[in-house]
């Protein structure tokens, strides 16, 4: 059994086993080589380490007695192990895109990227139809008014300003009346009316007639006629609230409210 | 199992507001209030849209409602009836356009619009050199302008009142002026079938003082009188006049009390109308009877066919694209 396991051990170890021989002799034979480059070199900074080397290499004579030729000294491994760093060092890489690799693996990591790549490319394209989806409809507003903004903001404006006019007349005919006394109060439900009528115009009747239909609409299917003139040309539409002109109303006869607003309410539903 | 153990429970909404009255203290309306929500995931877009859409809905709705996936139109229809939400403006999408339903609750009608473009409140400031908001802008409901809807079609008029109903109604001897700062419009176009909706602020401008002197009055800064040979120079000098501060007479009014420090009582404004968003352009594809469900009242593909609104009742044909919930 241990003869197996050492077997083993000799086996897994064997790379290490053999080349640090070799290797070492190499080394020892390299640094041999390198000292006498050196020597002749004789650069500022190495100057003193030759003598260093020498009296330490005395010192490992006087142990050994002389150099066995499978082991590197540890000054000479040293020295060739620096060599060979700076070597490495000085040596500049070409600008390749993967790098120092194994030649071996460079295809294999050649492919990896370009998959990667190409992957990413998929996915990003993926997620530019998605947000693309997802922008759907999403549209900038220019910088400047076109004709048909401009268009728009009149038809608001027209709005509004029916409105408030509407309003204007409506409460100053109630200026200057208490409307919790009960004399100013019956003065302002007739004012009320009556400016109410007047803003309407001559359609009056008309128009309430309309409305009320407005407020009942989905009850009756297809019943109107030529009362649905004024609504025709989208005039009366424009202002906000003819709805609450209607209600107004309401609030002036009181017999009416709660039967015209329930009416409406249940009509809306 | 512990997950979904709690699928029935109800959706959970912070209560949306301290005790806001249901009921208009002055005319005894009842105040329409609205969720605005969407449906099925949303890109971050329509999640925009949707943001904006309830500012516009403010001050009556739930700013911050709070959704999840696994809630369905019936947990929002739970909550809706005790926080007395009268209006339920859905968003949702499919692969071709998103979509926008306005439905009334409990019972419906539900409107389904398509949405064709929209552009958010966002986009519109950044289209404009001096966006303007001021501070309480959003603390009034909208006026609601519907223009081109007079057509005498059912489903136009389905419309038009629906959207009347959306926002609280006006008593026009009560109303202060001061209150409308913003409106809504709603367009329709006959020849395309769109509705064109806009959002605007509104101010107002006395007419007939000289640019400089409204800036001083409104901003109480010290004029710069550097160039001037005398103080009545301010007043008489005129500034330079550009086109649009020319006033037409169709855009002025007369303001019944005094609004702010510039705006006095009778004396002419004009109406300045400058849009916030969000801008939509919508065409109304289908109306149902129930909320998103029920029969088909109205679909925009039939009616291309056949013109007769009775026989559309009868036929209850779900459209794929949105028959979800």
């Amino acid at each position: 059994m241990q003869k197996l396991y050492s077997k083993r051990a000799r086996d897994y170890n064997s790379d290490d086993d053999d080349e640090p021989s070799p290797v070492g002799r190499n080394r020892n034979e390299q640094s041999y080589s390198r000292n006498e480059v050196r020597d002749v070199k004789s650069s500022d900074e190495e100057e003193e380490e030759p003598l260093n080397d020498d009296m330490e290499n005395e010192m490992s004579e006087d142990e050994d007695g002389e150099i066995q030729p499978g082991i590197t000294k540890f000054i000479e491994g040293c020295n060739a192990f620096r060599t060979a760093f700076k070597k490495i060092t000085k040596t500049n890489i070409s600008d390749d895109l993967l790098g120092p690799v194994l030649s071996a693996h460079q295809k294999l990591l050649a492919e990896k990227l370009a998959e990667e790549e190409t992957e990413r490319k998929v996915r990003g394209e993926a997620k530019k139809e998605k947000h693309l989806i997802g922008e759907k409809g999403h549209v900038k507003p220019a910088n400047f008014l076109d004709s048909h903004e401009k268009f728009l903001i009149g038809v608001a404006t027209k709005g509004v300003v029916k409105l408030f006019n509407a309003v204007n007349k409506a409460q100053n005919a109630q200026k200057g009346l208490n409307p919790s006394r009960s004399k100013d109060a019956k003065v302002i439900r007739k004012r009320r009316k009556e400016a109410f009528f007047s803003e309407l115009g001559k359609t009056s009747s008309q128009t309430a007639e309309t409305l009320t239909k407005a407020g009942t609409s989905r009850g009756t299917v297809g019943g109107e006629g030529p009362a649905w003139a004024p609504l025709r040309d989208g005039y009366m539409l424009t202002n906000p609230k003819l709805k609450d002109w209607d209600k107004m109303q309401d609030t002036t006869v009181e017999n009416e409210v709660g039967r015209m607003s329930s009416d409406s309410s249940s009509d809306d539903d | 199992m512990a997950r979904f153990r709690n699928n029935k429970k109800k959706a959970f909404v912070k209560p949306i507001m301290k005790k806001q009255p249901s009921v208009d203290h002055i005319t005894g309306d009842k105040i329409p209030k609205s969720f605005v929500f969407s449906r099925g995931k949303m890109p971050g877009s329509l999640r925009q849209l949707q943001m904006d859409l309830r500012k516009l809905m403010l001050p009556y709705t739930a700013l911050k409602l709070k959704e999840k996936r696994r809630n369905n139109i019936k947990d929002f229809l739970n909550i809706a009836g005790p926080m007395g939400v009268t209006h339920f403006l859905i968003l949702s999408k499919t692969e071709t356009a998103p979509y926008l339903r306005v439905a009334r609750t409990p019972q419906g009608p539900t409107l389904t619009f398509k949405i064709q473009e929209y552009s958010l409140a966002v986009d519109v400031a950044h289209s404009q050199v001096r966006p303007r908001c001021p501070k309480d802008l959003f603390k009034n409901p909208p006026l609601i302008v519907l223009s081109g809807f007079g057509t005498g079609e059912q489903h136009l008029k389905l419309t038009t009142i629906m959207f009347q109903n959306i926002f609280p109604a006006i008593d026009i001897n009560t109303v202060k002026l001061s209150s409308c700062e913003r409106i809504v419009l709603l367009n329709y176009n006959k020849e395309t079938k769109l509705i064109d909706f806009r959002h605007y602020s509104i101010r107002l401008q006395p007419v007939g003082v000289s640019r400089r002197i409204r800036k001083f009055v409104q901003n109480h800064q010290v004029p710069d009188l550097r160039s001037l040979q005398d103080v009545s120079d301010f007043v008489t000098k005129a500034g330079y006049g550009s086109e649009s501060e020319a006033d037409d007479e169709a855009a002025t009014v007369t303001v019944p009390s005094d609004l702010g420090r510039v705006n006095r009582a009778s004396t002419k404004s004009a109406v300045k109308l400058q849009e916030i968003g969000p801008r939509m352009t919508l065409q109304l594809m289908k109306v149902e009877e129930g909320l998103c469900s029920g029969g088909v009242i109205f679909s925009e593909s039939d009616h291309g066919k056949q013109k007769t609104q009775e026989t559309e009742v009868e036929e209850k044909e779900e459209e794929e694209v949105m028959a979800e919930d």
